[in-house]
């Protein structure tokens, strides 16, 4: 027996162990590439990007039930710093006045276009221009769901890269330029994506460069966890080109390699992530060369969930997309040339973040019981509470260091403290509280499958 | 049953790795509290002597030698080069001049020659773009040997400066880097081509063009718009008849501008890669006229969507061909989807 508890503690303790070095092995992995932002920061005298050799962007926006916001999103997207791009709105079969409202606001007049339907999607009605505005189209299409108006909107963009806009989104002035830099770097540059970041309660933080930690004790804990997997660990993986869960940001994509992919896929929660899962793969049994960026900039702020509710609603959501992401990519990691993406990233991600909090759920449940059933005595517990918690502190002031050494978001001493107590915290029952949720999520979508 | 005990090596483990990691974060929040007090007082001190340099600076533009610049130590001169860069950047003519006497007034000059040998980034390329500005010849080989570095980023600052020394001699020193180096973003390469305009940069396109470097023709068909179009123009339709690489001939089919060329459209209108077809289509309404409608409206027929739109396009641009010639066309095209694209076409220009 004394065996048998031995056999069951030495796994869950290297697992907790393995799990964290592997995340602060990320954030040293992604050093190199923020002290090349920093050092190329105060450098102004590189000479400006020639505007006409910018790549042009469609930025493609679904629009389904969205009457009463659609139009100053459209507005603030055709406002736009950047020197060719178009605005495709799809209006995906809704039921309220989102076309009418968007044919009033832009005097829209139906357009005897020629639709190339390269990937499937439902049947276009009318595809409507704006005399006032040249660069605004507006697709209306039978319903069928996001990626099913995403799809329609890869078919009827005119350009070579694609920006997919969720409204839900605030975006910095500068952000596509940001964004498409890597493809005036890197000609193997397939797709761009950028870090997300928490806004600041309610308003449009980021957008003017003015930047506040949020209010909310639960925002907070949230923006720690944002630096770390979304910000330092995407950045750390992007170095290795094996960023493959890349989502819930702003992400530019390379128009051709969209549609040789077949596009979004309909039969998944988050079609953004699955497409950059599916990119890596295809890209890789192909044995072409190419480049999947992430750049750190801070250019794109996305609300906090704001109760409770909310976030474990997101949570398992994201939770489901991830597991669908990686089970329609299965062969990637037995690729012959599956590189850091397939032998690295995918394990990592299928693993740690995947059935990581069934694993973790598993690991706390078995401690406690062995403990309560006097199998373990009570010392044995708390150590492994306290390498449960120490574990995750350092990884937390890890990332809090990294993002002291690059971007300093939050420079005032009472901001930078608030941050440092909800990264002590998040340790103490919200990241468990997390991995429940996901784990729910896990199982209930195993039961569907 | 024997029960794990503190003795035990899984609570041992566990305990250690516990109070390591523990004192390791602790370190960790001491050095974000210590580098955020570092920055915080290290911008404050570089915001007061930049302040003390802005003056002078700004009095430089007028006179350097009534200029008074306190002692600049090495670590504020990567600074300061920077200031004065962003200065210089936008200073021209006498204020220009007078700017780089400044440097020289005080042996910067030397200072920022001495920096091109740094290792560090940040340094080199201070210096670089400083020796650039001041027009060192001195810099030359230093700045010939670091256009050929790894990175991207320096290696174009280089060059960058080269070209700010003497455009001509750099322009023959880099034409072969300029093709090969695809890491040289293209799209601020053409801000330098045009910065240095038509007249000086003619000369080494015309070279570079007729070597037709492979890779990187791409690059240099697109930085010929900014050479002299009589002298590009040639050698470029000259590969009408030589090639048959699509990308090749996809540039040499837009630089075609009489009928004399229509031969040579007509042939890449059947080309197999599709790209080639739609420069053809828009060679073709560009120079072609009534004669070119039947080769449009084959191309009308094209699988490519582009292909078809450009034919479409193509044939609302011919010459001598009336608007309602076009309605009839398209009433009687026998395809949809050719007359559906046509539709498209003139509703666009109707719309322009």
């Amino acid at each position: 027996m004394s065996v048998l508890v031995a056999f069951l503690v030495w796994p869950i303790l290297l697992y907790f162990v393995v799990v964290n070095a592997a995340y602060l092995a990320l954030n040293l992995h992604a050093i190199p590439t923020l002290r090349r932002k920093i050092t190329l920061r105060p450098l102004e005298n590189l000479p400006p990007v020639h505007e006409g050799l910018v790549p042009p962007v469609s930025m493609l926006v679904p629009a389904r039930d969205c009457e009463a916001t659609i139009v100053e999103q459209v507005r603030g997207l055709l406002a736009f710093d950047y020197p060719e791009f178009e605005v495709v709105v799809v209006n995906d079969g809704s039921r309220d006045g989102t076309l009418e409202a968007l044919r009033t606001a832009f005097g829209l007049e139906g357009f005897p276009e020629v639709y190339w339907r390269r990937i499937a999607a439902k049947p276009v009605r009318t595809i409507y221009h704006s005399r006032a505005h040249a660069r605004l189209r507006v697709v209306d299409k039978e319903r069928g769901g996001t990626a099913d108006a995403l799809n329609t909107g890869v078919n009827a963009s005119r350009f070579p890269l694609l920006f997919p806009v969720d409204t839900r989104w605030t975006l910095h002035r500068d952000g596509l330029r940001i964004l498409v830099e890597p493809f005036l770097d890197d000609p193997a540059t397939i797709a761009t994506g950028s870090t997300v970041r928490i806004a600041h309660d309610g308003a449009s933080a980021g957008a003017s460069g003015q930047v506040e930690l949020p209010e909310s004790f639960l925002a907070r804990l949230q923006v720690v966890e944002h630096l770390r997997e979304p910000l330092f660990g995407r950045l750390g993986w992007a170095r290795m080109n094996a960023a493959l869960v890349v989502s819930g940001t702003a992400i530019l994509f390379r128009k051709d390699v969209v549609v040789d992919a077949g596009g979004y896929r309909n039969d998944v929660i988050a079609e953004d992530m699955e497409l950059v899962v599916r990119l890596h793969r295809l890209q890789r049994e192909r044995g072409e060369r190419y480049a999947i960026h992430v750049v750190p900039d801070p250019i794109c702020w996305t609300p906090a969930a704001r109760s409770l509710g909310a976030l474990r609603e997101q949570r398992m959501r994201w939770q489901v997309a991830l597991a669908e992401s990686l089970e329609r990519n299965a062969e990637l990691p037995r690729l012959a040339g599956s590189g850091a993406a397939g032998r690295l990233a995918y394990p990592f991600f299928l693993y740690f973040e995947c059935y990581g909090p069934a694993i973790e759920i598993a690991a706390y449940t078995l401690m406690t019981a062995m403990f309560l059933l006097g199998l373990i005595p009570g010392m044995a517990f708390v150590a492994f509470l306290a390498l449960v918690f120490s574990l995750g502190f350092m990884v937390s002031m890890s990332t809090l260091l990294l993002e002291e050494m690059s971007f300093r978001l939050y420079p005032r001493w009472g901001e930078a403290a608030r941050l440092a107590i909800a990264a002590i915290v998040e340790n103490l029952g919200y990241r468990q509280l997390v991995a429940l949720w996901r784990l729910d999520a896990l199982s209930r979508w195993w039961q569907s499958r | 049953m024997r029960t794990v005990y503190f003795a035990d090596p899984e609570t041992a483990f566990a305990l250690t790795v516990a109070a390591v990691t523990f004192a390791l974060g602790v370190l960790l929040l001491f050095a974000i509290a210590a580098l955020g007090a570092l920055r915080r007082w290290r911008s404050r001190r570089i915001a007061a002597i930049e302040a003390q340099w802005r003056g002078q600076l700004e009095r430089a533009v007028e006179d350097p030698r009534a200029a008074r610049l306190p002692r600049i130590g090495m670590r504020e001169l990567p600074h300061f080069l920077e200031a004065w860069n962003r200065l210089r950047e936008s200073a021209a003519g006498d204020a220009a001049d007078r700017l780089g006497t400044l440097l020289t007034l005080h042996g910067i000059d030397e200072r920022a020659l001495r920096m091109l040998r740094k290792r560090s980034t940040r340094l080199r390329l201070a210096a670089i773009t400083a020796v650039g500005h001041l027009r060192e010849a001195r810099a030359w080989a230093r700045l010939e040997a670091l256009t050929r570095h790894s990175g991207p980023v320096t290696s174009f600052a280089a060059a960058r400066a080269l070209l700010r020394i003497d455009p001509r001699h750099a322009l023959d020193s880099l034409s072969l880097a300029i093709p090969e180096r695809g890491d040289w973003p293209l799209a601020r390469l053409a801000t330098v081509f045009q910065e240095l305009g038509a007249p000086v940069v003619t000369g080494a396109l015309v070279t570079m063009l007729l070597r037709r470097p492979r890779p990187g023709l791409d690059r240099v068909v697109k930085l010929a718009r900014f050479g002299q179009p009589e002298k590009i123009s040639g050698i470029v339709r000259g590969w009408l008849g030589s090639s048959t690489d699509p990308d090749v001939l996809m540039a040499a089919l837009a630089y075609i501008e009489d009928r004399s060329d229509i031969p040579w459209a007509l042939g890449a209108a059947s080309h197999p890669e599709w790209r080639v077809r739609m420069a053809a289509a828009r060679a073709l309404g560009r120079v072609g006229g009534r004669e070119e409608m039947p080769a449009l409206l084959e191309l009308l027929r094209d699988p490519i969507w582009w292909v078809r739109y450009h034919a479409a396009h193509g044939l609302t641009r011919l010459k001598g061909l009336a608007p309602h010639e076009l309605d009839t066309l398209r009433q009687d095209a026998r395809d949809a989807f050719a007359a559906d694209m046509l539709g498209q076409a003139l509703a666009e220009r109707r719309w322009a």
